[in-house]
C-alpha cells in the first residue's frame, strides 16, 4: 500500500519444534516505523513463537529477518536489544526481590564492574523518562509489592532505558484492569508521537481495534491478511482470526428461575493482609440464574470465591447451599454436596500442569467409587473413559490423554476445566474469570455452556473482571468495590456509566 | 574470671570464627548466584592438607593459605561445570567432595608423612600471628582478613553492578539472561569464589590456628558454615555474628575441658557437642524469616 520501505520485515519465516509441530509455516509480517501495528490471532495461532523469533529466544527453522534494511540474526534477547528491539512479555521478567531501579539498570549499570552503582544518576535519566510518558514507578520498593500494571511499566521502562526503537508487547491487558489498560494505551499512544514502533500482539478484537493502525491476522501460522484499522471491523477480523463467523453476542433465552440454591448472609472475609476484604456481603443465586459479579480486580471479589469454596476462613456470617449450612466446610465436603468451581488461575489452582490430561480430568473426584476398581485402588481405564468422554463433549484439542495437561493451549486447558468441574453434576458452579486468557472460539464455547448450564436449572455464580461477559451472560448482576455490594441491578435495565461509577464506588 | 581468661577467650573466639565466616561468605555468594554445594566440608579438609603440603615446601604460611586456595578452586571448577555447564544436580557432587574429603585426607597423611592419622605443621611453614603474649594468647592476621572479606563481600554483593548481576542470576535467571548478563558465567565465577575462600579457610586450620593436620581437621566447620549462612539470611556482614558465636562456644569447650575441676563435672563428650549444639539451637530460632535466592541450587537452561 505504502510506498515506505518498513523499518522490519520478518520474511517467509518457518518454526518447526524439534517434537515435529510446525508452529509457523511461511510467515510474513512487514512493520513500518512510529505506527502500532497489531499481531492478532487465536491462543496457539503462533503470534509469540513468531515474536520469540523476533526477540533472539527461538531460532527460526527457515526465513530471513530484515531490520533498518540490513539482514539481522539474534542469537539472544541481550543482541535483539542491543539492535533497539525490545520486548515485553506476558509473564513478567523481573527480579521480584530487586528494586524498580535494579530491575531496570541490571546490566547496564554503568562503567567499572566492581565500581559502586551510581544510584543518583540512573534515577534522573529514570525520571526524565517516566516524566515524558507522563507516569510515575516508585523506584525504591522490591517489585514483588507493586501492581502488575506497574510492573509492566517497569518491564516497558527496562526496555526504553535501553533505547529500543521497536517494542513488541505480548498479550499486554491480559492481566491489568480495564483502568490499567486504558492508561497503558495513553502511554502506548505517547511512545508512537515520541516515533517509536510498536508491536501489539492480542487475541482480543475490541483492543486491537481501538489502539492499533494496522494489523496481521495470523491463523495456525499462516497469515490470513492485513489490513488498516481503520477499515476493518471487529466482525471482519474475527472472520479472518477464527475462520469462521463468530457469534459476537451470546443468545440467551429468557428463563425463569427457580427457589434459592445458594445463598450468602452477612459474609465477612479477611485478605492476606488482615485487612477486611469482604464486608457484610449478603446475597442470593437462583435455579437457572446467571448472578454476575463485576468490579475492578483486587475489591475483594477472590477473597469472596475462597471463602465460599472454602478456601478461605469466613470471619462472620453464614454460608447456605440448598437451606444447608456449608460455613466453613472443606473443599471436598463441598465438591460432594454439590459445588463446582472453576478458578480464577487455571495454572495454579485449576490443573496442575505438569500431570496428565487424564488425571487433571479427575481432580477434585478422584476419590469417587465411579474411578475405582474392586480393591478401591484407581481404575485408569475408567478414568481414561472419563477424560475421553470430556475431550469429545466439550471439543478439546489435545495430543491424547496420557499427555501432560501443560502441551494444551490455554483454551483447551481452560475447557478441560469446565468440562472436569461440569463433569461432578453440582447443583452450584462458580465460574471465576472462566475465559480469562482464552481464545476467542473457546470464549464462546464456554460462554454458550454457562448459559446452557443455567437453562438446565443450575445456579451460576459468575465473577469476572470482563465486564462485558458479566453483563452479557448475568440474569441479575452485582457490582463489588472496596468489599462490598455498590449495587445489585438487571443487566438490560442499567446504562454503562451507572456501572462505570458503582466500579469507582459511587453507591447506587 | 579474670582478664588473663577473657583475653583468651575473646582471642580464641575470633580465631574460631575465621574458617566459619571465610566460608559462610563464601557460600552466600555462591547461593546468591544459585549454586548450592554441600562440599565445603571435603574442601576444608583437602585444602587443610595441601596447604600444609605447599607450607613446608615453601616454607611460608602465606603460600599454604595460597595452596588451601587453588586446592579450593580446582575443586570449584569441578563442581561448578557440574553444576553450571552441565546443569547437573547441586548436591550429589558436594556429598563425593565430603567423602572425598575425609578419605583422601586420612590417607594423604599417612602415605605422605608416614604418620598415621596426624601431622605436626613444621613451625616455619606457620603464619605467624600479629600479636602474642606470654600465656600462648595470640591475634592472626588472618582475624583482621576474614572481618575485611565479609564487609567488602556485602559492598560488593549490594552495591555494584558485579553484586547486581550475581544476585539477579541466582533469583530470576531468564530475567538477566533477557538483559544480557551471562548467567553460566557469573555462576561459575560465583562459585569459584567461594571455594578459594573455602580453600583459604581450610588451609588457615592447619597452617595458622592449629598447627597440625588431622584426619578429622575440618569436623563439621563446612556444615557449620552452611547453617551460619541460612541464619544469617545469606548476609555476609551478619555471617560475622553466627561465626563468632560458634567461635565463642567452641573456646569455650576446650577451656572446661582443660579446666580439671568443670571437666570432671561434665562429661568432655557432652562440651565437644556444645559449640555445634549452641549454633543449631541459634540458627533453628531465627530460620525462616531469611528467604532463599529464588533458583537456589536449580540449573538454568535456556528454554
Amino acid at each position: 500500500m505504502e510506498e515506505r520501505t518498513p523499518v522490519l520485515e520478518m520474511r517467509d519465516i518457518v518454526k518447526v519444534y524439534s517434537d515435529g509441530t510446525r508452529a509457523l509455516n511461511g510467515v510474513t509480517i512487514k512493520v513500518y516505523k512510529g505506527e502500532i501495528f497489531g499481531l492478532l490471532g487465536e491462543n496457539g495461532a503462533g503470534k509469540t513463537t513468531l515474536m520469540k523469533i523476533l526477540f533472539g529466544m527461538l531460532k527460526p527453522t527457515a526465513g530471513k529477518i530484515f531490520f533498518q534494511g540490513s539482514e539481522v540474526h539474534f542469537k539472544s534477547p541481550a543482541d535483539a536489544i542491543a539492535r533497539g528491539i525490545g520486548m515485553v512479555h506476558q509473564h513478567f521478567t523481573l527480579v521480584e526481590v530487586f528494586t524498580a531501579l535494579e530491575n531496570i539498570i541490571l546490566g547496564k549499570e554503568g562503567h567499572g564492574l566492581f565500581s559502586k552503582i551510581d544510584v543518583k544518576n540512573a534515577k534522573k535519566k529514570l525520571q526524565t523518562l517516566m516524566d515524558e510518558l507522563n507516569f510515575q514507578v516508585p523506584l525504591d520498593v522490591p517489585v514483588e509489592n507493586l501492581p502488575v500494571g506497574i510492573q509492566q511499566r517497569i518491564e516497558i521502562l527496562k526496555m526504553l532505558y535501553r533505547n529500543v526503537d521497536v517494542l513488541i508487547l505480548d498479550e499486554p491487558t491480559a492481566v491489568l484492569t480495564p483502568i490499567e489498560v486504558k492508561e497503558l494505551f495513553d502511554v502506548l499512544r505517547k511512545l508512537k508521537a515520541q516515533g517509536k514502533t510498536i508491536i501489539f500482539i492480542s487475541h482480543k478484537l475490541n483492543e486491537v481495534m481501538e489502539i492499533t493502525d494496522r494489523v496481521t491476522v495470523i491463523r495456525k501460522g499462516k497469515v490470513i491478511g492485513t489490513v488498516n484499522t481503520s477499515d476493518a471491523t471487529p466482525q471482519l477480523l474475527a472472520r479472518m482470526m477464527v475462520g469462521r463467523d463468530v457469534v459476537l453476542r451470546i443468545q440467551k433465552k429468557p428463563h425463569k428461575p427457580g427457589k434459592t440454591v445458594f445463598r450468602v448472609e452477612d459474609l465477612w472475609v479477611k485478605g492476606d493482609r488482615g485487612e477486611d476484604a469482604v464486608r457484610g456481603l449478603s446475597f442470593e443465586v437462583k435455579a437457572g440464574e446467571i448472578f454476575g459479579i463485576a468490579g475492578v480486580e483486587g475489591n475483594g471479589q477472590s477473597e469472596l470465591i475462597e471463602a465460599i469454596a472454602g478456601l478461605r476462613d469466613v470471619e462472620k456470617g453464614r454460608v447456605y447451599l440448598m437451606g444447608k449450612d456449608i460455613t466453613g466446610k472443606k473443599p471436598r465436603e463441598l465438591y460432594d454436596m454439590g459445588i463446582a468451581h472453576i478458578p480464577e488461575d487455571r495454572t495454579h489452582m485449576g490443573l496442575i500442569l505438569e500431570m496428565s490430561v487424564m488425571e487433571n480430568a479427575i481432580l477434585g473426584m478422584y476419590w469417587r467409587r465411579e474411578f475405582s476398581n474392586g480393591w478401591r485402588l484407581i481404575d485408569w481405564g475408567k478414568v481414561e473413559g472419563h477424560a475421553k468422554e470430556l475431550i469429545d463433549e466439550f471439543e478439546i484439542v489435545a495430543p491424547g490423554t496420557r499427555r501432560p495437561v501443560k502441551s494444551l493451549s490455554g483454551g483447551n486447558q481452560q475447557k478441560l476445566i469446565v468440562a472436569r468441574e461440569v463433569s461432578k453434576r453440582p447443583e452450584f458452579i462458580i465460574a471465576a474469570q472462566p475465559t480469562r486468557g482464552v481464545d476467542v472460539a473457546s470464549t464462546e464455547y464456554i460462554r454458550n455452556y454457562l448459559v446452557k448450564l443455567r437453562d438446565e436449572d443450575k445456579a451460576v455464580l459468575l465473577v469476572s473482571a470482563d465486564l462485558d461477559e458479566v453483563l452479557q451472560l448475568s440474569d441479575r448482576m452485582a457490582i463489588m468495590y472496596e468489599g462490598q455490594f455498590m449495587g445489585v441491578v438487571k443487566p438490560d435495565e442499567v446504562t454503562e456509566e451507572q456501572i462505570g461509577l458503582m466500579m469507582g464506588g459511587v453507591s447506587q | 574470671m579474670n582478664t588473663g581468661m577473657i583475653l583468651g577467650l575473646t582471642l580464641g573466639s575470633l580465631a574460631a570464627m575465621v574458617p566459619i565466616v571465610l566460608t559462610s561468605v563464601g557460600a552466600a555468594i555462591s547461593e546468591r548466584a544459585g549454586v548450592v554445594n554441600i562440599g565445603y566440608e571435603g574442601i576444608l579438609m583437602l585444602s587443610a592438607f595441601f596447604g600444609t603440603i605447599t607450607a613446608e615446601l615453601a616454607h611460608n604460611g602465606w603460600v599454604g593459605l595460597l595452596g588451601g586456595a587453588l586446592t579450593g578452586i580446582a575443586i570449584g571448577i569441578v563442581h561448578g561445570v557440574i553444576t553450571v555447564y552441565l546443569k547437573g544436580d547441586h548436591v550429589i557432587p558436594g556429598i563425593g567432595i565430603n567423602l572425598i574429603g575425609y578419605g583422601g585426607v586420612a590417607f594423604g597423611i599417612l602415605a605422605y608423612w608416614g604418620t598415621a592419622g596426624q601431622h605436626q605443621v613444621a613451625p616455619n611453614a606457620q603464619i605467624k600471628p600479629l600479636w602474642m603474649d606470654a600465656f600462648g594468647n595470640s591475634l592472626s592476621p588472618m582475624v583482621v582478613i576474614t572481618i575485611a572479606v565479609a564487609f567488602i563481600a556485602w559492598w560488593v554483593l549490594f552495591k555494584t553492578p558485579f553484586g547486581l548481576r550475581i544476585r539477579a542470576v541466582g533469583e530470576n535467571p531468564e530475567a538477566a539472561d533477557a538483559l544480557g548478563v551471562n548467567v553460566e558465567l557469573y555462576r561459575f565465577t560465583a562459585v569459584l569464589i567461594a571455594s578459594a575462600l573455602s580453600g583459604i579457610a581450610g588451609a588457615y586450620l592447619s597452617v595458622d590456628w592449629l598447627g597440625t593436620v588431622t584426619k578429622t581437621i575440618a569436623a563439621g566447620r563446612g556444615f557449620i558454615a552452611l547453617a551460619n549462612m541460612v541464619f544469617s539470611g545469606w548476609d555476609p556482614i551478619l555471617s560475622l555474628v553466627g561465626g563468632l558465636i560458634f567461635g565463642f562456644f567452641d573456646n569455650l569447650a576446650i577451656y572446661i575441658q582443660n579446666n580439671p575441676w568443670l571437666a570432671g563435672t561434665i562429661p568432655w563428650q557432652f562440651i565437644a557437642t556444645l559449640p555445634y549444639l549452641v549454633t543449631l539451637l541459634v540458627v533453628a530460632g531465627i530460620i525462616g524469616r531469611a528467604r532463599a535466592p529464588k533458583w537456589d541450587g536449580i540449573p538454568y537452561k535456556r528454554e
